[in-house]
């Protein structure tokens, strides 16, 4: 058992990111306790400071600051022409983006709902994604498209689904998935700085969290997963809402004597494999936690790789924490039937510490 | 149109043609892999757009677009053969042949690639567009398309956007009547592109995409309009592809008899040119030169090298390496 913190609210502050380097050396960063909408904010605000090329673009982003006030008083401060509204044109706005990116442009789109974009998955896949690709490296694709997506508030089949598993197929494509205010800031800056196209997902259920987030340019390295809670017994693998949910879960298991570790994914493609299967081989015991549905999704991958490659070290089945195979309804005692929560996972911990079976 | 300039188009003309046909010879012999989709009766829309768009401005290419990345290539860096390399899949095309016929490009000479999910870069060319605009620069972003595109919603989410951004855009719709085997009029609105166009509020046009001089100077008129910061055009060029569907034929004689023979654009300018004083022994002999020029770029593409392995997995990311099997 460790000593780690956590909280009930929201992961802490990942202990050591490579962006930590860039700080002053003598004294470290500040930090200020921030909401997870504000460290969003205050990302897109120094990145629009630092790249001229950049630009951000999406519907009601202006004026209105976005349904969820991420871009809030960016218009003021940088003007239509770099704060960009259009209409209800998902397949335009992502298209505009590529095309920007292939001539140099640095540009930040915001998909209202990550339901919608199915209206941009082409441009996704088959531009985005591959541009780089299958013209040999001549143009490359700096884009980031933010999305709030996730359930847990009666949003119902259109606004509550957990999107990764459309994307993970995808070669080409690079997805964030924060946890907490500071890697919101920190991989959304890196996403911003990244030459790659990103998709940045941003859990509804995580706007109003609030965290130690570092002032300045601060950057959390895509692909690099984080340890948000050390333990020796059990490894949860979790990534987004499902971490907050983790750490309250692991501190539970404290009561029954069960070490916890808790791996945040933070980018969930291209994944931290390395740091997942040394987690997996250390406790031997793994309970992969996911929103979205069970079948084909990130779980089923993260299970299929620790069975893969740490088999003779695991001490039972890894065990998985997923969305039931439905779309999302609207009644929330129903959607409470659909999706994971911490009593799920706790369940899983405990099972996972018997050997595995539930 | 002066007598250089047609004489100029009548060579493009023929390259592509020469560039078509030898390249169906050598599908046939199962030399090229993959699909084949030729321009063979368009090459005056090709001829007329790639002689205004310049190595700075951006086009995106149609499904019948060899002849154009062919002059393109040839006119801006001097080397089509790139483009014959490309479509052999070999190491000396313009992609390192990971592109191949319908993702050519080449941003040298503002060639940004062709995309087979018909409309796509609809989209794409707007953020080309708006990146020109935003910085100032004086250029062209062009996207040429089929009469399908039109059933796309990209098509209408583009014309869209392009006029409320006034965006420097030019849409070349190359209607050859029929999106594979549906008739224009049977799958659009309007069997008139430009009628569905009109609504978007800027400059529309429909030309003769087979007069060749009439193509070259409405092109021409547009692309000043734009590069002059007077926003989007729409030229809708009506002409008609040699190329039947899979199983062949299935077009009715007499349009068939009337587009190959009485309104082949190399004929048409040919006519002009006589008319105008040039021997006929000249025009073979351009016809001559562009088939020689076109046997030496197949033989180029078939004596390169397949592409390093390794180019399989290379250039998935920027920032990450995938392994290799």
């Amino acid at each position: 058992m460790t000593a780690e913190t956590t909280t009930e609210t929201a992961a802490p502050a990942p202990t050591a990111s490579p962006a930590s380097a860039e700080a002053p050396p003598k004294k470290p960063a500040k930090a200020r306790k921030t909401s997870f909408t504000q460290a969003l904010n205050g990302a897109l605000d120094l990145a629009m400071e630092r790249y001229p090329e950049m630009f951000l673009i999406g519907e009601d982003i202006a004026e209105m600051g976005g349904d969820f006030g991420v871009t809030r008083k960016l218009l003021a401060k940088y003007g239509p022409e770099r704060v960009r509204d259009t209409p209800l044109s998902e397949a335009a706005i992502v298209g505009t983006c590529v095309g920007a990116a292939m001539v140099g442009m640095r540009p930040v789109a915001e998909i209202m709902f990550a339901d919608f974009l199915g209206e941009c998955y082409d441009q996704i896949v088959n531009n985005a994604a591959k541009v780089h690709y299958m013209f040999d490296g001549q143009f490359t694709a700096p884009l980031v498209i933010r999305t709030a997506c996730g359930g847990g508030f009666g949003g119902g089949p259109h606004h509550s689904q957990s999107v990764e598993g459309w994307f993970l197929n995808v070669p080409g494509i690079v997805i964030a998935a924060p946890s907490n205010p500071a890697d919101a800031k920190g991989l959304l800056l890196a996403s911003i700085a990244s030459d790659d196209p990103v998709l940045f997902l941003e859990h509804k259920a995580l706007y109003r969290a609030r965290g130690e987030v570092p002032e300045g340019w601060h950057t959390v390295e895509l692909g690099k997963a984080a340890v948000a809670r050390a333990g020796a017994d059990v490894t949860v693998v979790a990534s987004m809402r499902m971490v907050p949910m983790a750490l309250a879960a692991a501190a539970a298991a404290d009561d029954d004597g069960i070490s916890t570790e808790v791996i945040d994914l933070r980018t969930v493609k291209p994944y931290d494999a390395e740091t997942v299967l040394a987690s997996a081989r250390k406790t031997g015991r793994v309970v992969v936690a996911n929103e979205a549905p069970r079948t084909g999704g990130l779980g089923a991958e993260l299970s299929a790789r620790i069975h893969e490659e740490c088999f003779a070290e695991l001490a039972g089945p890894v065990v998985r924490v997923d969305g039931l195979d439905t779309p999302i309804p609207f009644s929330v005692p129903l959607e409470q039937e659909i999706l994971p929560g911490e009593d799920d996972i706790a369940a899983a911990i405990r099972a996972a510490y018997r050997g595995g079976a539930r | 149109m002066d007598t250089p300039t047609l004489r100029g188009l009548y060579r493009d003309m023929w390259l592509i043609r020469a560039f078509e046909q030898g390249l169906e010879r050598e599908f046939e012999q199962g030399n090229v892999p993959g699909m084949l989709h030729t321009g063979l009766g368009q090459e005056a829309v090709q001829a007329a757009l790639a002689a205004h768009l310049e190595a700075d401005d951006a086009f995106f290419p149609d499904h019948r677009c060899h002849g154009i990345n062919a002059l393109a290539q040839q006119r801006h860096a001097g080397d089509g053969e790139r483009i014959m390399a490309e479509l052999f899949g070999k190491a000396t095309g313009v992609c390192s042949g990971k592109g191949g016929s319908l993702h050519s490009a080449d941003p040298a000479v503002g060639n940004f690639g062709d995309n087979a999910v018909e409309g796509s870069y609809m989209a794409t060319v707007l953020g080309v567009a708006l990146a020109a605009k935003m910085r100032g620069e004086p250029k062209v972003a062009c996207a040429i398309i089929g009469d399908g595109t039109v059933g796309r919603g990209e098509f209408h989410e583009s014309l869209n956007m392009a006029a409320i951004w006034d965006l420097p855009v030019l849409y070349a719709c190359v209607n050859n009547g029929y999106a594979i085997s549906m008739p224009v009029g049977e799958g659009h609105a309007s069997a008139n592109i430009v009628d569905m166009a009109r609504g978007y509020g800027f400059g529309c046009e429909q030309l003769d995409g087979n007069d060749v001089v009439e193509a070259h100077e409405r092109v021409g008129a547009a692309v000043a309009h734009i590069r002059a910061g007077n926003g989007p055009r729409f030229l809708e060029l009506k002409t008609w592809r040699w190329q039947g569907v899979f199983a062949g034929e299935f077009r009715p004689e007499a349009e068939v008899k009337y587009w190959r023979e009485e309104h082949d654009p190399i004929l048409m300018a040919a006519d002009e040119l006589q008319a105008r004083g040039v021997s006929g022994d000249e025009l073979e002999g351009i016809e001559a030169e562009m088939r020689e020029l076109i046997e030496g770029w197949i033989d180029f593409a078939k004596a390169s090298p397949a592409p390093d392995p390794a180019k399989a997995t290379a250039d998935v990311y920027v920032g990450w390496e995938v392994a290799r099997r």
